[in-house]
């Protein structure tokens, strides 16, 4: 199959142009700027990409998935689904599941899952410590031979520092990253929303920047102590951002991750009852927005995420203090972020496709990121023009909890492949 | 003015002149409590429930008696803190309360956000008795009709709010209300219970009670919780009230004849003593009173209509 003149763009080959690309078996065959390649082909083996983009598959190094334990909430079926509607061919999924997957035999579970599924490519993250409990390691060579691309206790931060120090110590055995969930217990306490102006002026209680940036700084000095590898998950406020891009000058080995909604919302947002913006950590400041995208121009800021992290109705159906935490992500953070960062000029179409394929496959060791000649045909079609009002019908998602229900998104996955494989057609899964 | 609020879950949005409507309203009712048979017919028939899941059994009485004076039929639903989070949802509980068909609900809940979370479920009115942190509207208009009874016009009068004011809807709503009314209100109180940027509500804070006493027209102490020490925010209530303890000889500094409020139950010791307490200074009392003079004139204004056709 050709894909005919189409606006490829590809990072990791410093591509970013009308290209005509060539899929077969699953695979890149080639990719020519010779227009007239493609003519040869008949209409039924050739698909007009003109006024379209073509991406590497996204790639999201953040998801729940909620599976096992809390399928009221996402299932690993619904959740790819949902990566496959948004753009997403590779989804990382967090492991605070009941049980939570710090075993080998669970593990292997969520990827059979995955593939039974048989849409996004699932990647299991482990846990780092037993049960999340922050006291006891996991069997972390024995995870990672059960397929696991990551550890963390995303949802519960690792309060005790040793714990946190042996961790990145014995995850240099197996090689993997530690993906931390920066936040200090005791100084977010309570909190429904980030501490400053708004929150005193609603009476609703706050989660201060400190208590994100306290434990950025310290995981930055354990990782300096012990060498290992750190990912800091969902960074929201700008003292953090200014600590990563100190340890990075030091050449401390993290990589970071903003979630969309961290960009484009602030505590500005937030109302007495709007539980679709509770999220943790919360949204910042305007400043803290500015500060992170800046964070991810000038590189301190790797990866773009989701998060995703689906709720019921009826758990968001509550007072702000009583709601849980988390925004759903996967269907809407593409369109999201083309249309409030990408159309207005605040940060351009190859960079963001670079911080959510490229820079997230080659850190945690994932195939896909680039359609390389050779490369399996992980890739999505991109209509900047096609426009959805995101609804509750048509979420692939088994939850509603996002800001942006009932509104039209513009700018869309129209297409979405794994392996050469078309999985989703026109917003439809396949 | 023509009452047209479906609603009072605050005074951040509530008007001046919506404001003075009430206090206005609330004169006549303040009479009634006064008479001999304190009963009218005006509310027969209507249905005034109140759904608290704090207790508060000073809060909850006023506005009963506020309801049965004006001759509706008032019925209490406490909810016991502990199932709210286990037992039946906040949803269910309101969905119960609107098929009761009551003509208005007045709730008390540990959660901000929850009056205006069930106004947006119920099509009758809802007064808020207090929600979490935020707001607490019937005691700020209660303490405003005291103020104006005792100083006319607010304008221009030094008011000063003094303890928790972190954790106090009662102090948010009072500088809501107090501040459209042209008062200036200052926040007094330590580092752990008063964020400065609380100065963003157009207030003044201060740690320094003793500097800003002289010239106060009215000091008002919140009610220190015992678990705020618990906590950790106090070293001791000892130490609290030796810096913001209230006494006769710490209000000699305003200079001049100083009210003193408090929205009650008081620790008597902590925040005041009780020389001043009892004192000729204190208006505490009279705020119990107007308490319900102010909560009869919300639930005439809501479930009776105009103000015209009350004697
Ligand atoms: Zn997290």
């Amino acid at each position: 199959m050709w894909i005919k003149n189409v606006h490829l763009v590809d990072p990791a080959q410093g591509i970013s142009g009308i290209r005509n690309v060539l899929v077969q078996d699953g695979v890149i065959q080639a990719i020519s700027t010779d227009l007239d390649t493609g003519e040869q082909l008949s209409d039924e083996q050739a698909l007009d990409g003109t006024g379209k983009y073509l991406f590497p598959g996204l790639i999201d190094v953040h998801t729940h998935l909620r599976e096992p334990g809390l399928e009221e909430k996402e299932d690993i079926a619904s959740g790819s689904a949902a990566a496959i509607r948004g753009g997403f061919t590779g989804i990382m999924a967090m492991p605070n599941t009941q049980p939570v997957i710090d075993q080998r035999a669970l593990v292997e579970f969520v990827k059979h899952q995955g593939e039974r599924a048989g849409l996004a490519r699932v990647y299991p993250i482990a846990a780092v410590t037993k049960g999340q409990r922050g006291e006891e390691l996991t069997e972390m060579v024995d995870l990672r031979a059960g397929g696991a691309v990551a550890l963390s206790d995303d949802g519960r931060p690792i309060m005790n520092a040793e714990v946190m120090r042996l961790a990145l110590e014995y995850a240099k055995l197996p090689d993997l990253i530690v993906i931390t969930h920066s936040e200090d217990a005791n100084l977010a306490l309570d909190g429904c929303m980030h501490w400053g102006e708004t929150s005193l002026a609603l009476g609703l209680k706050g989660i201060p920047s400190s208590a994100e940036a306290v434990m950025v700084a310290r995981d930055m000095l354990l990782a300096a102590q012990t060498g290992g590898k750190l990912h800091v998950a969902h960074v929201s406020a700008w003292e953090s951002v200014e600590i990563i891009r100190q340890a990075k000058r030091q050449g401390i080995d993290v990589t970071a991750e903003v979630n969309p909604h961290h960009l484009i919302f602030s505590d500005e947002d937030v109302t007495l009852n709007s539980t679709a913006l509770k999220v943790n950590p919360p949204l910042r400041s305007q400043e803290d927005c500015e500060a992170l995208l800046q964070g991810a121009l000038d590189g301190t800021i790797d990866f773009l995420a989701t998060d995703h992290a689906p709720h019921t109705w009826e758990e968001k159906a509550q007072p702000m203090p009583e709601a849980p935490f988390g925004i759903l992500g996967l269907e809407t953070a593409l369109p999201a972020v083309w249309q409030y960062l990408v159309q207005p000029g605040r940060l351009s179409v190859e960079k963001m496709v670079e911080m959510w394929s490229a820079l997230p496959a080659r850190r945690f060791h994932l195939p896909g990121g680039s359609l390389k000649v050779g490369e399996a045909a992980d890739m999505v079609l991109f209509d900047p023009l096609a426009k959805e009002r995101v609804s509750r019908d048509n979420l692939a998602s088994k939850a509603s909890n996002t800001p942006f229900l009932d509104q039209e998104l513009r700018g869309l996955p129209v297409m979405t492949w794994v392996a050469g494989g078309l999985k989703q057609k026109d917003r439809r899964i396949l | 003015m023509k009452w047209q609020r479906k609603d009072l879950l605050g005074l951040r949005d509530v008007s001046e002149q919506e404001i003075q409507f009430i206090l206005e309203t609330a004169k006549p009712m303040k009479e009634v409590l006064f008479r001999s048979v304190k009963k009218l017919p005006t509310l027969r028939g209507k249905s005034v429930v109140t759904l608290f899941f704090e207790n508060s059994t000073r809060t909850r009485t006023s506005f009963e008696i506020a309801g049965k004076v004006l001759g509706a039929d008032t019925s209490s639903v406490t909810v016991a803190q502990s199932s709210v989070a286990k037992g039946e949802s906040l949803l269910d509980t309101v969905k119960t309360i609107r098929a009761m068909q009551p003509d208005v609900v007045i709730m008390r809940h540990p959660s901000s956000g929850a009056a205006e979370y069930i106004a947006n479920i119920l099509d009758v009115s809802v007064i808020n008795a207090g929600d979490g942190q935020n707001e607490h509207p019937t005691q700020a208009l209660l303490d405003m009709f005291t103020l104006k009874e005792h100083m006319g016009e607010l304008a221009g009068k030094k008011i000063i709010i003094v303890g928790d004011i972190l954790h106090s809807r009662v102090a948010r709503s009072n500088a809501y209300g107090l501040l459209k009314l042209g008062a200036e209100v200052i926040f007094a109180g330590p580092p752990t219970l008063l964020p400065l940027e609380m100065k963003t509500l157009g207030v003044q804070v201060t740690y320094d009670l003793d500097s800003v006493l002289p010239g106060a027209d009215a000091v008002m102490p919140l009610r220190l919780q015992m678990e705020r020490q618990q906590k950790g925010l106090l070293p001791t209530l000892r130490e609290y009230n030796r810096v913001y303890g209230l006494n006769l000889k710490r209000m000699e500094q305003t200079g001049k004849q100083t009210l003193v409020l408090h929205p009650g139950p008081m620790n008597r010791g902590v925040e005041i003593e009780s020389d001043l307490a009892d004192s000729a200074l204190s208006v505490i009392e009279e705020q119990v009173t107007n308490g319900v003079a102010i909560r009869m004139a919300l639930i005439y204004l809501f479930v009776g209509g105009s103000a015209n056709d009350v004697d």
